[in-house]
C-alpha cells in the first residue's frame, strides 16, 4: 500500500534525501507560496461575495483549500525528487547469516526455527537475492562457516556468537564487495550482545544488516534463573550474599524453592513467591572453608514448565587464606569499643587490632601481631597502615593525627583501596575538625559546621529502602522479618548528628531522636577504590547488653559491617577475569592490578599467570600492561576444554617479587543455549537499526529482497527517482478540488 | 499494756545500733551526709560507678545494708581519679542498681562491697549471670576471712555452679592495661589506724581472683582480704598512708579499663 501511494518501498526514503529539479531557484518557492495564498484571499474578499459565501468561515474554508490546491501545484512545480543510494545490480555481494545454533531447533508451532529459515530462504527470498547479487551464505554458531546451502544448517552449535559472525563478514567486505547483510537468527547472543566495535565498524562501512528474527518472544509458563551475582572472593568463614535474578511467566504468585548448592550438598534454600515478570532474591550462606568453591544456584522447576533447563546457573568462589585485619583507633576508653572487640572475636574470618588512648600519654594495643606494631601509635607510613585491609576510627580527635596522617587515611580508602569506618562520639566526626580537608572529602555524609552534634540520649532505629536490601543490615530472614528486628532493637545509648548524606551515599539506617527528628545512622559510599561509612553513635553496645544472651544481633551486625568494610580490599597483587564460568566459551581474559607497599601502581613489573587445568594441563602465559592503565596487565587464554581452571598470578619487579594472586575461572559447555531459547528481538533491532538495515518478522522478510537495495555499501549508484509524480499527490490535488466542489454544492452556490 | 514496752524497747535497740553503726558500720555513710551533690552529677557520661545493692545476711534492706558501706564517698572519690588519670567519660557521682530489675544491663560495671555478707535470691543469681555472659563486669571487695569467703561463695557458686573461682596470674592484662601492677600488697581498711593491722579477721593474705568466661575474659574480679573502697574513701585524710590509696586507685582504675576493653 505503501508503494502504491508514495511510488517506492520505505527503505528508499529512509536512506535517501530531498532534492529539487526544478532550474528556478529553491528560495523563489515560499515567497511563491505567499503571494499565491495572498492572491487568492485578495480575490475572494475583493469582489462582493453571494450571501450564500458571506460569511468569514466559509469564504476562510475556501481559501484554506484554494491555497492548499495551488501550494501542492506549486511544489510539483519545482520538481521533487528522492537522491539514493543503490547497489549496482549483479557487482554487488550480499552476506547471508544463517544461526546454527541449538536455540534454532526449538519448534514453533510444530516447525524448527531452523526449517523456518531454511524454507524462507529456499522458497524465493535467495532466488530473489541472487537475481539482483552475488550471495554469499554463512553458517554461525561458535565459530562462522561458509556453506553452499541452508541445508546444511542443522542447528547444532552449543553458542550464538553473531558479533564473531560479523567480524567474519566485515574481514571479507575489505576485500570484495558486500553491500549488505541478511541475518537470520532468534538473536540468542551467549555472550550477551554485539560488541560495541563491530557496530561501529560496520557503521563506517555504511554496511547495513538486515535481521530476520525467529521464534516467540516470550514463554507462556516458565521460570528462568536469569543472573546471579556473588562475590567472586571472600574472607574465610564469611556469610555470602547471593543476589539472584528471577524471570517467569504464568507461575504469578507460585512459589518457587531457590538454593545454593555444591557438591549436591544444599548450603541454604529459601522460598520465594514470584511476584512479576522479574525480580531479584537473596540467597544467603556460609562461604566454607578456604579454597576454590563450585556453587549451583537452582530454582527448583515447576510442573509445566516449558523450558526447565535454565533453571539453574553456576559460579565460582574463593575463600582467601588470609585473613584480613582491621585497625581500630579509639580516642577513650567506651564501651562500643569493647563490644566491638568481643563482637569480631566471634568471627573466625576477621582479625581486628586495637589501638587507644586510655590517658593523654598512654596507647593501650591489642591484637598487635608482634611487640613491635604500633609501638610508636598510629602509623605514620602507608607500608605500615596499608597492611591492614580496614580502617575503624572512634571517637578521636581529627587533630590527634598529623597531616601526613591525615593524608594517609585518605589515601588508605582512595588508593589502597581500603574502607574506612567513622563512628559517632563525643571526639568524634564534627565535634573536632573532622569536617576540613582532606579527610572531609572522603565522609560520605556533609558534616555540621559546628559542635554539639553528639548526645548522650537514646534513640530508635530502623532500616531504610536501601537498608532492607544490604547485607550489612540482614539480621534475620526473611526480609520483612528483619525489618521488623531493626525496628525492635534496644535504643542506642547515644547518637551523633552527621549531616545529610552526599549524593552518592547510601543511608541503610536512621535514628530517631526522642525530639522525633529522624537522622542518618548508617551511611556508606564507594570512594576512590575503597570505601567509606559513617556509624553515627557509639552506643550499639546495647544491642548486646539488652537483649537475650543468645541473641546474636550485635555480632551479626558488626561482623557483616566489618566484613562490607574490607571485602574491597586486595593485597599487592590482585588478579580477577570479568567471567570466571566461560558458558560454551573458550576465551578468557586475565587481568592484574599491580601496586607496591604503598600501593602505588608498578608499570614495569613482569606478570605471569601459571594456568593448571584438566587433564594435567600446565601452562605459563605472560600479562602484558594495558595502555593508559599504570599497574594493570592483561593477557587473553583460551581453555581447551571443558573443566575448571586455577591461574596463580606472580608479580616480579627486578629480582623482588611484588606478590601473587589466584584467579579461578571454569568452562562449562552445552549450557549457554538452555538461557536463550526465546527470540531476542531487542537485540536484533538495535543491531539493524544501529547499521541503517532493518528488523523482519518472518511474515515481512520477503520484501527484503526488494528493499535490501538501498545500501551505500560495495558498488552503489547514487539514482534521481522523481516524486512530483507520486500517486499520492494527485490524490491529494484532486481532493482538495472535489472537497471545494463539495462544499460549494452543500452551501447552494453550485 | 505491754506492746508499748516492746516497740520502745526495739525502738532504743535500732538507735543503739544505729548510733553504733556510725563508727562501726555506716562510719562513710555518716561522714557523708553532710556533703553536697555534685553540680555535675547527674551528667550523661559513658561511665558511670554503678553499686550494686543486694540482700545480706546481716541486714535488712530498709537499714541499707553491707552494699552501702563507704557508700558514698568512696565511690565519688574514686571517680575523681578516674577522671584525672584516664579519658574516660566519667560522672562525677555513682548509680545504685540492683539485681531485681534489667536496669543492671545499662551498666556494664558493677561495684559490689563487702561480698562476705550477700545474700543474693535465685533470681538475682539468674540475673547476674546473664549481665556477666552478656558482658557486663563485677568487681567485688571488702571482704576478709574463711567466713566471709564461704558465703561469698554461697551465692557465687549459685551464679556460676560450673566455673571455678582462681587466682589471677600476674601476667594477666588486667594488671597491665593501664598501670603495670606487678607488686601488689594488702590494702588495709580504716581499722588500720587504731588496731594497727593490716588484715582483718583470719585474712592474712590478699587475694586477686577471678571467674573467667569462655574466652579467658575476667567476668568476675575478686578482691579478697582487702578493702579498696576504704582506700578510695580515706585518701584524703592524713592518717592514711599514701601508698596504700594509691595501689587502691591503680587497681580500680586497671580493672575499669580492663573492662571496657575486654
Amino acid at each position: 500500500m505503501f508503494e502504491l501511494l508514495f511510488k517506492y518501498p520505505p527503505a528508499a526514503f529512509s536512506k535517501g534525501h530531498l532534492v529539487w529539479l526544478s532550474p528556478w531557484p529553491l528560495s523563489w518557492l515560499a515567497p511563491a507560496l505567499i503571494a499565491a495564498a495572498l492572491l487568492l484571499g485578495w480575490r475572494l474578499w475583493r469582489k462582493p461575495a453571494p450571501h450564500i459565501l458571506a460569511g468569514p468561515r466559509r469564504r476562510l474554508a475556501l481559501w484554506a483549500l484554494q491555497a492548499g490546491f495551488v501550494a501542492l501545484l506549486l511544489l510539483m512545480l519545482w520538481q521533487p525528487a528522492l537522491s539514493v543510494a543503490t547497489l549496482k545490480p549483479q557487482q554487488n555481494i550480499i552476506a547471508v547469516l544463517l544461526d546454527d545454533s541449538r536455540s534454532m531447533t526449538v519448534e514453533e508451532d510444530g516447525v524448527k526455527r531452523v526449517e523456518q529459515a531454511r524454507r524462507l530462504l529456499n522458497d524465493g527470498l535467495l532466488d530473489e537475492l541472487r537475481a539482483r547479487f552475488q550471495v554469499r551464505l554463512y553458517a554461525f554458531g561458535h565459530a562462522t562457516a561458509r556453506i553452499e546451502r541452508p541445508e546444511q544448517v542443522a542447528g547444532s552449535a552449543q553458542a550464538t556468537h553473531i558479533g564473531e559472525a560479523l567480524r567474519t563478514v566485515l574481514a571479507e567486505a575489505s576485500a570484495a564487495p558486500i553491500g549488505a547483510v541478511v541475518l537470520l537468527s532468534d538473536g540468542g547472543d551467549t555472550r550477551g550482545g554485539v560488541p560495541h566495535g563491530v557496530v561501529e565498524e560496520l557503521r563506517a562501512r555504511r554496511l547495513p544488516v538486515h535481521a530476520i528474527g525467529f521464534g516467540r518472544e516470550r514463554y507462556q509458563r516458565d521460570v528462568e534463573l536469569a543472573g546471579v551475582e556473588a562475590p567472586a572472593r571472600v574472607p574465610p568463614g564469611s556469610r555470602v550474599a547471593a543476589l539472584v535474578r528471577l524471570r517467569q511467566a504464568g507461575y504469578t504468585r507460585s512459589r518457587v524453592r531457590l538454593a545454593v548448592e555444591e557438591d549436591g550438598k544444599t548450603l541454604n534454600a529459601r522460598e520465594v513467591t514470584l511476584s512479576g515478570p522479574e525480580q531479584i532474591e537473596t540467597v544467603l550462606f556460609n562461604s566454607g572453608t578456604p579454597g576454590p568453591h563450585r556453587l549451583r544456584f537452582t530454582a527448583q522447576p515447576l510442573e509445566g514448565e516449558e523450558n526447565p533447563r535454565n533453571n539453574a546457573a553456576t559460579r565460582l568462589l574463593r575463600v582467601e587464606e588470609v585473613t584480613p585485619r582491621i585497625l581500630y583507633i579509639e580516642g577513650e576508653p567506651r564501651w562500643e569499643f569493647k563490644f566491638i572487640r568481643r563482637a569480631v572475636e566471634e568471627d573466625p574470618g576477621l582479625q581486628l587490632t586495637t589501638l587507644l588512648r586510655t590517658t593523654e600519654n598512654k596507647l593501650y594495643r591489642q591484637g598487635v601481631a608482634d611487640a613491635k606494631e604500633l609501638e610508636q601509635g598510629f602509623p605514620a607510613q602507608p607500608e605500615e597502615l596499608f597492611g591492614f585491609r580496614g580502617l575503624i576510627i572512634g571517637s578521636v580527635e581529627a587533630n590527634y593525627f598529623t597531616p601526613a596522617q591525615q593524608q594517609l587515611i585518605h589515601d588508605f580508602a582512595d588508593r589502597r583501596g581500603g574502607g574506612v569506618l567513622f563512628l559517632g562520639g563525643r571526639r568524634a566526626l564534627a565535634e573536632t575538625g573532622w569536617n576540613r580537608p582532606p579527610l572531609v572529602d572522603m565522609l560520605p555524609v556533609l558534616l555540621p559546621q559546628r559542635t554539639g552534634t553528639f548526645r548522650r540520649d537514646r534513640a530508635r532505629v530502623a532500616l531504610t529502602q536501601v537498608g532492607r536490601e544490604s547485607l550489612i543490615t540482614r539480621l534475620v530472614e526473611p526480609p520483612e522479618a528483619n525489618v521488623e528486628r531493626w525496628r525492635n532493637l534496644p535504643e542506642l545509648a547515644d547518637y551523633q548528628e552527621v549531616g545529610e548524606p552526599k549524593p552518592a551515599a547510601l543511608v541503610l539506617a536512621t535514628l530517631e531522636t526522642p525530639q522525633g527528628r529522624t537522622l542518618p545512622l548508617l551511611v556508606t559510599q564507594n570512594y576512590g577504590r575503597g570505601r567509606v561509612a559513617v556509624f553515627a553513635t557509639g552506643g550499639s553496645w546495647r544491642w548486646q547488653m539488652l537483649q537475650p544472651l543468645s541473641d546474636m544481633t550485635h555480632e551479626t551486625f558488626w561482623q557483616q559491617l566489618l566484613r562490607w568494610l574490607v571485602s574491597g580490599a586486595t593485597g599487592e597483587v590482585s588478579g580477577s577475569t570479568p567471567a570466571p564460568v566461560l558458558e560454551d566459551e573458550s576465551r578468557v581474559l586475565l587481568r592484574a592490578e599491580v601496586r607496591d607497599k604503598a600501593f602505588r601502581p608498578v608499570a614495569d613489573a613482569r606478570v605471569e599467570a601459571r594456568i593448571l587445568g584438566p587433564a594435567g594441563l600446565a601452562e605459563n602465559v605472560e600479562l602484558r600492561p594495558v595502555a593508559d592503565q599504570p599497574g594493570v596487565y592483561e593477557a587473553e587464554w583460551s581453555a581447551p576444554e571443558a573443566g575448571g581452571y586455577s591461574a596463580e598470578i606472580q608479580a616480579r619487579w627486578g629480582e623482588q617479587e611484588l606478590g601473587r594472586d589466584l584467579i579461578l575461572f571454569r568452562r562449562e559447555d552445552g549450557v549457554a543455549e538452555d538461557f536463550r531459547m526465546l527470540q531476542n528481538r531487542e537485540l536484533l533491532q538495535a543491531l539493524a537499526s544501529a547499521t541503517g538495515g532493518r528488523y523482519y518478522r518472518l511474515q515481512e522478510a520477503r520484501r527484503l529482497a526488494e528493499e535490501i537495495t538501498y545500501s551505500e555499501a560495495g558498488i552503489s549508484v547514487r539514482e534521481l527517482r522523481d516524486l512530483w509524480d507520486m500517486p499520492i499527490l494527485l490524490l491529494l490535488a484532486f481532493g482538495l478540488r472535489s472537497a471545494e466542489w463539495l462544499l460549494r454544492r452543500k452551501w447552494g452556490a453550485v | 499494756m505491754r506492746l508499748p514496752i516492746v516497740l520502745g524497747a526495739l525502738a532504743l535497740g535500732f538507735s543503739l545500733l544505729a548510733w553504733q553503726g556510725r563508727y562501726w558500720g555506716f562510719r562513710g555513710e555518716v561522714d557523708n551526709d553532710d556533703a553536697p551533690f555534685p553540680p555535675d552529677g547527674n551528667e550523661k557520661t559513658e561511665f558511670v560507678f554503678a553499686r550494686l545493692r543486694y540482700p545480706s545476711v546481716r541486714f535488712a534492706w530498709g537499714f541499707r545494708g553491707n552494699w552501702a558501706t563507704d557508700y558514698w564517698k568512696a565511690d565519688r572519690q574514686f571517680v575523681q581519679g578516674v577522671r584525672r588519670l584516664t579519658r574516660i567519660h566519667v560522672r562525677s557521682a555513682e548509680h545504685v542498681v540492683d539485681l531485681d530489675s534489667d536496669e543492671i544491663y545499662d551498666w556494664p560495671w558493677i561495684y559490689a562491697v563487702e561480698v562476705g555478707h550477700w545474700d543474693l535470691t535465685d533470681a538475682q543469681c539468674k540475673r547476674l549471670r546473664d549481665y556477666l555472659l552478656r558482658g557486663g563486669f563485677l568487681m567485688v571487695d571488702d571482704f576478709h576471712g574463711t567466713w566471709e569467703w564461704e558465703n561469698f561463695m554461697a551465692s557465687l557458686s549459685r551464679i556460676f555452679p560450673d566455673r571455678p573461682v582462681v587466682d589471677i596470674d600476674s601476667k594477666d592484662p588486667i594488671f597491665h592495661v593501664l598501670y603495670d601492677l606487678d607488686e601488689r600488697f594488702q590494702v588495709p581498711g580504716i581499722q588500720y589506724w587504731y588496731s594497727g593491722r593490716i588484715y582483718e579477721k583470719d585474712g592474712i593474705e590478699p587475694r586477686w581472683r577471678a571467674v573467667y568466661d569462655d574466652k579467658g575474659r575476667i567476668m568476675v574480679a575478686i578482691c579478697h582480704n582487702m578493702d579498696l573502697g576504704d582506700a578510695w574513701e580515706w585518701a584524703d585524710h592524713p592518717r592514711y598512708p599514701e601508698h596504700y590509696a594509691s595501689l587502691a586507685y591503680r587497681i580500680g582504675i586497671n580493672y575499669i579499663i580492663y573492662a571496657m576493653t575486654h
